[in-house]
């Protein structure tokens, strides 16, 4: 075995530039596929964060009645949970209402919050210190789809406990910036006790922020983890990694043909010389396995270049991060404006896994072929 | 004398297939060749010189009969035993030198070497030495390509002989080379024939190859028609 990778560094340091280019292109598939999947892997880790930041705390207590996912079930998704209970818990009323801006109708969701908490990053703080009859603080989102700005009025209209209308003008105090579009699309943010003058539902929530991984339990409510929050978005991210490995996995298969091609013509080029091996002493099976070990070597050779070049473009991409268009900020899903790539150590020891068995594998396919050849006529250079 | 015979070849018949019928390229051949021998099968073109070498080298075997080769059947012997045969004990020259182009002439030679398991330095002496007896320890580190014709096979030489292997095959080791490169060529195998009692076999046309041969075994259609058994005068 330590044989055949001394012959194969020979013969492959031996083809010079032809070894060279298949190396190479295997080397573009390899890097790509670690530039890529850390892409993936450090936005999973950073819409984690933010999503934790800014909206999960660490984890929430759910009226039962409430369903994130059925907008009808904000009329009555809500109740009383006495103060005493209260403990580590945020709570958040949800009610639905519009708004006016310039004259345009927007359906959004009114969120009243306690102003004092700080497990999440909403700058609840300035909703204390404004002096306006009802603040609002908004996301930037939000801010750009109805146009407001700080200081902005606009007309709020929403319903009480019995379905009354009512309107009155609301003042944005503050506009955030995060990563987490849920808590930013169609959405206004104002102090809950003001939501529950205005809705007559004093002391009701929706739901509740956990500032504790393990509140106790609450018969009436339902408590999601911050793991159970988390996999939602968690499998949206795994969906987005399958997706875009279509084009790395062709980048690897045309590296992979282009070896497998190498590895055709090589063994019907240098009949002659599998002839020559065989007749100093090799077995077939030796010279199947110096072809493959020849051919899974360039996978070797991959690596080093591509650890040439790909090692500091990673690290230099790793640390300024990669641009986020605003496009794909829309998309509902947190994303940063920048997202810094992170390479783990099963990723890259599962990329040069790939590489190295797959590029062992279509250099076996085609070496199979010289156990069935004719010596006397491989050494004549007689093709078969 | 019987246990001097190293090579033996019983009612050898090889048969090709040649379409749908079949081809007899060697009936019946019955010969021996003892340690140290520097013979030569001589005939016209498919008379089955190169066939009865293969066989005897045990790249091939025979359809009827037995080649026993060191005490060994070529027939029986399995892909690990013949490659162990061959990589220990027989050495081959081809007519093209078949030298692997991506080595140099170090590695070349060095390559039965690397297969048996001498030492880095054990190697180098032996690939040295060996160089020595071609006349190109001056040039080890050549690419085959950098070589003209004689240069070629006399690494071919080195190669087949730096294992220092009881038997060596020649299939026609000069019908590339100009006839003062097959002098030179000739006199080293002649040399070393000589020296480590190594036993020669030669396929040839060539008539400065039949002067050093010590036995001349005719050839014709698959057939020995003449076993000629020369004196030693010849070679000097
Ligand atoms: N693999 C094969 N299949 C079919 N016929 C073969 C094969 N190998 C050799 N032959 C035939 O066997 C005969 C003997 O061939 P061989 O190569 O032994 O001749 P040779 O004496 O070495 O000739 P030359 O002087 O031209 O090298 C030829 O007629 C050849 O066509
Ligand atoms: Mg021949």
């Amino acid at each position: 075995m330590i044989l055949a990778f001394q012959l194969a560094y020979r013969n492959l340091m031996g083809a010079g530039l032809r070894t060279w280019l298949n190396a190479a292109v295997l080397s573009f598939a390899f890097v790509i596929i670690l530039f890529f999947n850390g892409l993936i892997d450090g936005w999973n880790q950073q819409a984690k964060l933010d999503n934790i930041e800014w909206e999960y705390g660490n984890g929430q207590l759910i009226h039962e009645d409430y369903d994130l996912f059925d907008p009808f079930s904000v009329q009555d998704g809500h109740g009383v949970l006495p103060v005493s209970e209260q403990e580590n818990l945020v709570p958040i009323l949800v009610r639905q209402a519009s708004i006016y801006p310039e004259g345009r109708m927007l359906s959004i969701s009114l969120k009243g919050i306690a102003e004092e908490q700080e497990i999440v990053g909403l700058p609840t703080h300035l909703l204390t210190n404004s002096t306006a009859e009802i603040p609002v603080i908004i996301g930037k989102r939000m801010a750009s789809a109805a146009n407001l700005r700080v200081n902005d009025e606009v007309l709020l209209r929403w319903r009480d406990v019995n379905g009354t209308f009512d309107a009155q003008h609301v003042t944005i105090v503050g506009i955030f910036d995060s990563n987490v579009p849920t808590i930013d699309n169609g959405q206004f943010w104002i102090p809950i006790k003001k939501l529950w003058e205005m809705t007559d539902m004093e002391g009701h929530a929706t739901m509740f922020i956990s500032t504790v991984d393990q509140p106790k339990e609450i018969p009436g409510w339902n408590f999601r983890s911050q793991e159970d929050l988390l996999r939602e978005l968690t499998e949206i991210i795994e969906m987005k990694k399958a997706s875009s490995s279509i084009m790395y996995i062709l980048l690897l298969a045309i590296a992979l043909l282009a070896i497998f091609d190498t590895q055709v013509l090589s063994i019907f080029r240098r009949q002659k010389e599998i002839g020559t091996y065989i007749a100093l002493g090799m077995t077939r099976h030796q010279v199947v396995g110096l072809f493959t070990v020849e051919g899974s070597m360039y996978s070797i050779f991959a690596m080093i270049l591509g650890c040439a070049y790909g090692v500091p473009l990673l690290i230099y991409l790793a640390a300024t991060g990669i641009g986020i268009p605003e496009a794909s900020q829309e998309m509902g899903v947190s994303i940063a404006d920048r997202i810094y790539p992170v390479y783990g150590f099963a990723l890259i020891l599962g990329t040069i896994a790939l590489v190295v068995i797959s590029a062992t594998i279509v250099s076996y396919l085609p070496a199979r072929k010289i156990a069935k050849m004719d010596p006397v006529n491989a050494i004549k250079g007689k093709l078969q | 004398m019987k246990t001097d015979i190293i090579i033996s070849i019983e009612n050898v018949t090889k048969k090709f297939k040649d379409g749908d019928g079949e081809f007899t390229a060697l009936s019946n051949i019955n010969l021996e060749f003892s340690k140290g021998e520097f013979a030569g099968f001589v005939g016209p073109s498919g008379s089955g010189k190169t066939t009865l070498l293969n066989i005897i080298g045990s790249l091939d075997s025979p359809t009827e009969g037995n080649a026993l080769v060191m005490g060994k059947n070529i027939a029986g012997l399995s892909h690990k035993e013949s490659a162990l045969l061959r990589n220990k004990h027989i050495g081959f020259i081809f007519q093209v030198y078949n030298l692997l182009p991506v080595y140099t002439v170090f590695e070349n030679v060095e390559f039965a070497l690397l297969l048996q398991n001498y030492s880095a330095s054990e190697r180098k002496k032996r690939v040295m030495e060996a160089l020595e007896w071609v006349g190109l320890q001056n040039m080890p580190d050549k690419k085959p390509s950098k070589l003209s014709g004689g240069e070629g096979q006399r690494v071919a030489i080195a190669r087949a002989m730096v294992k220092r292997p009881e038997i060596l095959i020649a299939d026609e080791p000069t019908a590339n080379l100009d006839a003062k490169n097959a002098h030179i060529i000739l006199q080293m195998m002649k040399k070393l024939n000589e020296e480590l009692d190594t036993t020669f076999l030669f396929s040839t046309h060539d008539e400065k190859v039949m002067e050093y041969l010590d036995r001349i075994v005719h050839l014709e259609d698959g057939k020995v028609v003449r076993d000629e058994v020369k004196n030693k005068v010849a070679a000097s």
